[in-house]
C-alpha cells in the first residue's frame, strides 16, 4: 500500500511540474498575438494623428486622446527598459538601487508611468536582446551600440519604426530635440525608405585613445618622453635591455609594450598615424564598417611596424593566447611589468583605488604611474588620430512588443533633461560628488559606506543616460572644469595631461546619414577574420608578413567585407551627388 | 509458443491483466514519456524553422517559406550553409577534432579500468580512481584557463620551465598542430576517470569463478585481461562505441570555445562555435535550424549504420 501511494504521490508531482515548467511555453506562444492585448493601445495611437493637433480643443480637465492630462498619464502606464548589468566587484544590484528606485519615482511623479528595469549582462547584450526579442519578452526601451543588430531586428519585423511615432508626438519630447538635435535623431533616417529604426545618443566627452608611458622607468633610464615612432622603438629598446635595473628578481618578466588581442583597437593611435591625413570623408565613411580601421588605406604598414617590434621582443608575447575578459594583462600592467600601452585615453584612471594608477603608487610610491603620450607622427608630422564623433553613441529602439510607445518616449524625454542627467552624473553633494575649493569643479568620489546605495555601477552612471556618454552638467563651462576631476584617486593633472594628448591633432570621423547598409546585415564572422589576420600578421615571422596579411585580407574581402565597402560607396555616391564629393 | 497453446488467453487481456497488476510502474513510466514528449518531441516542430524565413513576433505557421528574391527555395539555408566557405571549414574540423577524440579519448578509460582493476591496495585504487574522476567535474572554461596558464608560449609555467632548464618553448597553443594536441590531451585528460567508471562496473559483474578457472589453466595477468577481462566488457565497449560514433558530427560548444584563440582559429572553428557566431548571434535562426538539422541527420546515420554493422558482426548493438 505504501509503494501504491508513493508511486501516486511522486508521479504527480512530478506531472505538476512538468506541467509547470511547459506551461511557460504555452503562455509564450499566446502572446504571439501581441495584436490582441495591444489593438486597443495601437488604435489610439493611430488616431494620435489627428488628435495630437486637436489637443487644444480638449476641454482642460479632459485628457487628449494619447491618455494624458498636462503631460501626465491620466492612468498609471508601465514600461520596462533595458539596463546593463556589468557585475561590479562591490557594486550594488543593477536594476534596483538608490538610483534606480530614483528614477522610478520621477517618472511616476512626473508622468505617472511606472519604469520596470530588465538588466542584461554588459558583455552578452547582444545575445541577451536576441533572446529577449525572439521570446517576445524585450524590454520596450531596449539600447545597444551595435547598429547592424538593430537592421537586423528590423527586418525580421521586430522593431517599431519611430518616424511617423516622433511626427505624432514632438510636442513631447522637447528636451530630447534639445540634446540631440534633429541631425541625431534623424541619422539613421532611411533616406528612400523613410524608417527610422532608432534614435542615436550623443557622446559629450569625444577623447577616444591614448598612448601611455611608465614615466618613472624613464626618469629612471634618463629618457626623455619619447615624441615619434623611432623614439618610441628606442624606449622601447633600453626598457627590454634594461630590465634589471627596472625589475630587479622579475627581469623575466619585463614587457615593454603590451597589446591584447584586439590590435586593431590596443595599436589604434599607431595604425591611425599611418593613415593618409587628407583621407576624404567618402574613403574613411567606405571603410568605416570596421571601427578598427582594417581596410584602411596604411594599416598594413603600421601593422609592419608591430611585426618588427614582436620580433624584436619588444611586445607581449602571449598576447593572442588570452582572450576574451582575460585580466592577465591588467595584472601585469598593475604589477608593474609593462612599460607601454595603448588603451581608452583615461584608462589608468578608472575605478578609483582599483584603477592603474592608483595601484602602481600604492606599490612602488606616487612617482610610478602612467602619462599619455603623443608619439606616433604621420607623415606630415603631426599626430593624427580620430576622436569619438558627438553623434553616434548608444542606439535606442522601441521593439515591436512595446505596447506603450508614448510612455516610452516620455522616458527618452525624461532622461533628455539636463537635471536629470546631472543629478545621475554626480547626484548629491557630499555623497557621490564634492566641489573642489581652488578651482569649483565638481570631483567625483565613490560613496562611503552608509550611502553604498549610491554606488555608481557605472562610471557617471552612463548605463541609466542612455542618449549621453560623457560628463553633461547643467552649466557648460563648469563641465569642461570639471572633466579632470571626475576620477577618483588618481592626480587630476594626469588626467588633464591626458585629455590634451588625446585630443592633439583629433579629427573626429564624420557620421553621414546615408541609409541602411544591407550587406552589414549577412551573417558573417567579419570581426573575428580581422582580428584572426590583426593577430596572426603581427605574430608572422617578418619573411611571412606579407602573406600573411595579403591572405587574411583576401579571405576577409571576400566573406562580405569587399560587399560592404562596394554598397557604402554606392549610398554615398547616391546621396551625396558627384559636385558635393569633398 | 508451446506455452500459449497451453494457455489460449487472448493477448488483449494478457495486457489487461499486466496493466492491472502492475499499474504503479506504469505510472511511473509516464513519467520519462511525458519528460521526452515536452522537451524532446515538441520542440522538434520547429525544425520546419530550417526551411523558414523566420520572423520576429510571428506565429511559426504565419513564417513564409525560405525564398530568393521571392521564389520559395525551401533548402535556401542548407544552400547558404555549404555555400560559406567558413562552415565548411568548420565542417571539416569537427569531423577531424571529433574522429581525434575518439581514437585517442575512447580506448583512454578502457585502459584505465583494466589497470585499476589489476591494482592490489584498494585504498591506493580508490585514491587514485577519485582523482581521475575530478576533472570530470570542472567546466571547460577552468580547463582552458588553466591550459593558458600552463602553456602559454612564455608566461605558462611548463614553458617557464622548459625555457629556464635551456630549452626552447613549445607553442601549445599558438600553433596549429600543436593546438589539436592540446585539445584532445585536454579532452583525454578531463574525460578518461569518468568515463571508466561504467567498464569498472562491467568489469565486477564479471563471474571470478572464470578468473579462478583460468589460473587453474595457469593463465597469467595479461592473459586473463585479454581472455576474460575484454570479453566480458565487449558489450559495453561496443555500445559506447555505437554511441560515440552518433557525435562525430556534433561535440559541445564549451570546449572549443573556451580553448580557441585567434591564431588557431584554422583548426579551431567547429559547427559548434560558427553556429553561435554566426547563427545565434546575428539571429539567424533559419541557418542555426538548418546546420542543427543537418547535424543531427548526419549524427543519426552514424549511429545507425554502426549499430547495423554491430549486429551484423553478431553483437547486441543499442537496440
Amino acid at each position: 500500500m505504501k509503494k501504491k501511494v508513493l508511486a501516486v504521490v511522486l508521479a504527480a508531482a512530478m506531472t505538476i511540474s512538468l506541467a509547470a515548467c511547459g506551461s511557460s511555453e504555452p503562455a509564450s506562444t499566446s502572446t504571439d498575438q501581441p495584436a490582441a492585448s495591444t489593438t486597443t493601445t495601437d488604435t489610439a495611437a493611430s488616431t494620435d494623428t489627428s488628435a495630437s493637433t486637436d489637443t487644444t480643443t480638449v476641454a482642460a480637465d479632459e485628457p487628449d486622446a494619447r491618455g494624458l492630462l498636462n503631460g501626465k498619464f491620466v492612468d498609471t502606464r508601465h514600461i520596462t527598459v533595458e539596463l546593463y548589468d556589468r557585475n561590479v566587484d562591490g557594486g550594488t544590484e543593477a536594476g534596483n538601487n538608490a538610483w534606480t528606485q530614483w528614477i522610478q519615482q520621477q517618472m511616476l511623479d512626473r508622468y505617472n508611468v511606472e519604469v520596470e528595469f530588465v538588466t542584461v549582462s554588459r558583455w552578452q547584450e547582444s545575445d541577451d536582446i536576441n533572446n529577449l526579442l525572439a521570446s517576445q519578452t524585450a524590454p520596450d526601451i531596449c539600447y545597444t551600440y551595435n547598429y547592424g543588430a538593430i537592421q537586423t531586428y528590423a527586418n525580421m519585423g521586430g522593431v517599431i519604426d519611430l518616424a511617423p511615432l516622433l511626427e505624432e508626438n514632438k510636442d513631447l519630447v522637447p528636451s530630447m530635440f534639445d540634446w540631440l538635435g534633429d541631425e541625431l535623431v534623424y541619422q539613421d533616417l532611411d533616406p528612400s525608405a523613410g524608417t527610422l529604426w532608432a534614435i542615436e545618443g550623443k557622446r559629450n566627452e569625444i577623447c577616444r585613445i591614448n598612448t601611455f608611458i611608465r614615466k618613472d622607468w624613464l626618469d629612471k633610464l634618463g629618457l626623455a618622453e619619447p615624441t615619434t615612432k623611432a623614439e618610441f622603438e628606442n624606449v622601447l629598446i633600453a626598457f627590454r635591455d634594461n630590465a634589471d635595473t627596472l625589475l630587479g628578481a622579475d627581469a623575466s618578466k619585463m614587457v615593454p609594450y603590451s597589446i591584447s588581442y584586439d590590435v586593431g583597437w590596443r595599436a589604434a593611435t599607431l595604425i591611425e598615424s599611418f593613415m593618409d591625413p587628407n583621407i576624404t570623408d567618402k574613403e574613411y565613411y567606405v571603410n568605416g564598417y570596421d571601427d578598427r580601421k582594417f581596410t584602411e588605406n596604411g594599416t598594413k604598414e603600421a601593422i609592419r611596424l608591430l611585426n618588427k617590434w614582436y620580433n624584436d621582443g619588444l611586445i607581449w608575447k602571449d598576447f593572442a593566447v588570452h582572450t576574451g575578459d582575460d585580466t592577465t594583462e591588467d595584472d601585469m600592467i598593475k604589477a608593474g611589468f609593462v612599460g607601454a600601452f595603448t588603451h581608452n585615453y583615461d584608462y589608468p584612471f578608472r575605478n578609483g583605488k582599483d584603477s592603474i594608477n592608483a595601484t602602481l603608487a600604492a606599490q612602488y610610491g606616487d612617482d610610478a604611474k602612467f602619462v599619455a603620450i603623443n608619439c606616433f607622427e604621420d607623415k606630415n608630422g603631426n599626430y593624427t588620430k580620430y576622436s569619438y564623433s558627438n553623434s553616434g553613441d548608444r542606439k535606442t529602439f522601441f521593439p515591436a512588443t512595446n505596447d506603450e510607445p508614448i510612455a516610452s518616449l516620455l522616458y527618452l524625454e525624461f532622461m533628455s533633461q539636463p537635471e536629470t542627467v546631472e543629478y545621475l552624473q554626480i547626484g548629491d553633494e557630499g555623497v557621490i560628488h564634492t566641489v573642489d575649493a581652488a578651482t569649483g569643479a565638481i570631483v567625483i568620489q565613490a560613496p562611503d559606506d552608509a550611502h553604498h546605495d549610491w554606488f555608481q555601477n557605472s562610471g557617471k552612471n552612463i548605463d541609466m543616460t542612455i542618449n549621453c556618454n560623457g560628463l553633461r552638467l547643467t552649466d557648460p563651462a563648469l563641465t569642461t572644469l570639471s572633466l579632470a576631476f571626475s576620477y577618483s584617486d588618481v592626480d587630476p593633472a594626469d588626467v588633464q595631461h591626458a585629455i590634451e594628448v588625446a585630443m592633439k591633432d583629433a579629427k573626429v570621423p564624420a557620421t553621414p546619414s546615408v541609409g541602411d547598409i544591407a550587406a552589414e546585415t549577412e551573417g558573417t564572422d567579419l570581426a573575428g577574420k580581422r582580428d584572426q589576420t590583426y593577430d596572426k600578421a603581427v605574430t608572422a615571422s617578418v619573411a611571412d608578413f606579407d602573406s600573411v596579411w595579403d591572405a587574411g585580407m583576401a579571405e576577409y574581402l571576400a566573406a562580405g567585407g569587399q560587399a560592404i565597402i562596394d554598397e557604402r560607396a554606392a549610398a554615398w555616391d547616391a546621396t551625396y551627388s558627384s559636385d558635393m564629393l569633398k | 509458443m508451446a506455452k500459449e497453446k497451453l494457455n489460449p488467453v487472448p493477448k488483449k487481456k494478457i495486457t489487461k491483466t499486466y496493466i492491472k497488476r502492475y499499474w504503479q510502474l506504469y505510472v511511473l513510466l509516464l513519467l520519462p514519456l511525458i519528460y521526452l514528449a515536452v522537451f524532446k518531441y515538441l520542440p522538434m516542430r520547429y525544425i520546419v524553422l530550417a526551411f523558414k524565413e523566420y520572423k520576429l513576433n510571428t506565429p511559426l505557421m504565419q513564417m513564409p517559406w525560405a525564398n530568393v528574391k521571392g521564389k520559395t527555395d525551401v533548402f535556401k539555408y542548407f544552400k547558404t550553409a555549404f555555400g560559406n566557405a567558413d562552415f565548411r571549414r568548420a565542417l571539416w574540423n569537427t569531423v577531424k577534432l571529433n574522429l581525434l577524440d575518439l581514437v585517442m579519448g575512447f580506448p583512454a578509460p578502457i585502459i584505465f579500468a583494466l589497470i585499476l582493476n589489476e591494482l592490489p591496495f584498494k585504498k591506493f585504487k580508490k585514491t587514485v580512481q577519485t582523482i581521475a574522476y575530478m576533472p570530470h567535474f570542472l567546466s571547460w572554461v577552468i580547463i582552458a584557463s588553466l591550459c593558458t596558464q600552463l602553456l602559454a608560449p612564455t608566461d605558462g609555467m611548463i614553458n617557464s620551465l622548459i625555457v629556464k632548464m635551456g630549452g626552447e618553448s613549445i607553442s601549445f597553443l599558438d600553433d596549429s598542430a600543436h593546438w589539436v594536441a592540446t585539445y584532445v590531451g585536454a579532452g583525454v585528460w578531463q574525460s578518461f576517470g569518468w568515463g571508466s567508471i561504467i567498464y569498472l562496473a562491467a568489469i565486477a559483474g564479471i563471474n571470478p569463478e572464470l578468473y579462478e578457472a583460468a589460473s587453474v589453466d595457469g593463465a597469467g595477468r595479461f592473459k586473463k585481461m585479454w581472455h576474460i577481462t575484454l570479453p566480458g566488457i565487449k558489450p559495453t565497449i561496443v555500445v559506447l562505441l555505437i554511441m560515440n560514433l552518433g557525435y562525430i558530427m556534433g561535440g559541445g560548444f564549451e570546449r572549443p570555445f573556451a580553448m580557441k584563440n585567434n591564431l588557431v582559429m584554422d583548426v579551431a572553428e567547429v559547427i559548434s562555435t560558427f553556429v553561435y557566431k554566426v547563427g545565434i548571434q546575428q539571429l539567424k535562426i533559419s541557418l542555426t535550424t538548418a546546420v542543427g538539422l543537418f547535424q543531427s541527420v548526419v549524427g543519426l546515420f552514424f549511429l545507425l549504420s554502426a549499430n547495423a554493422i554491430s549486429r551484423k558482426l553478431g553483437e547486441r548493438g543499442i537496440w
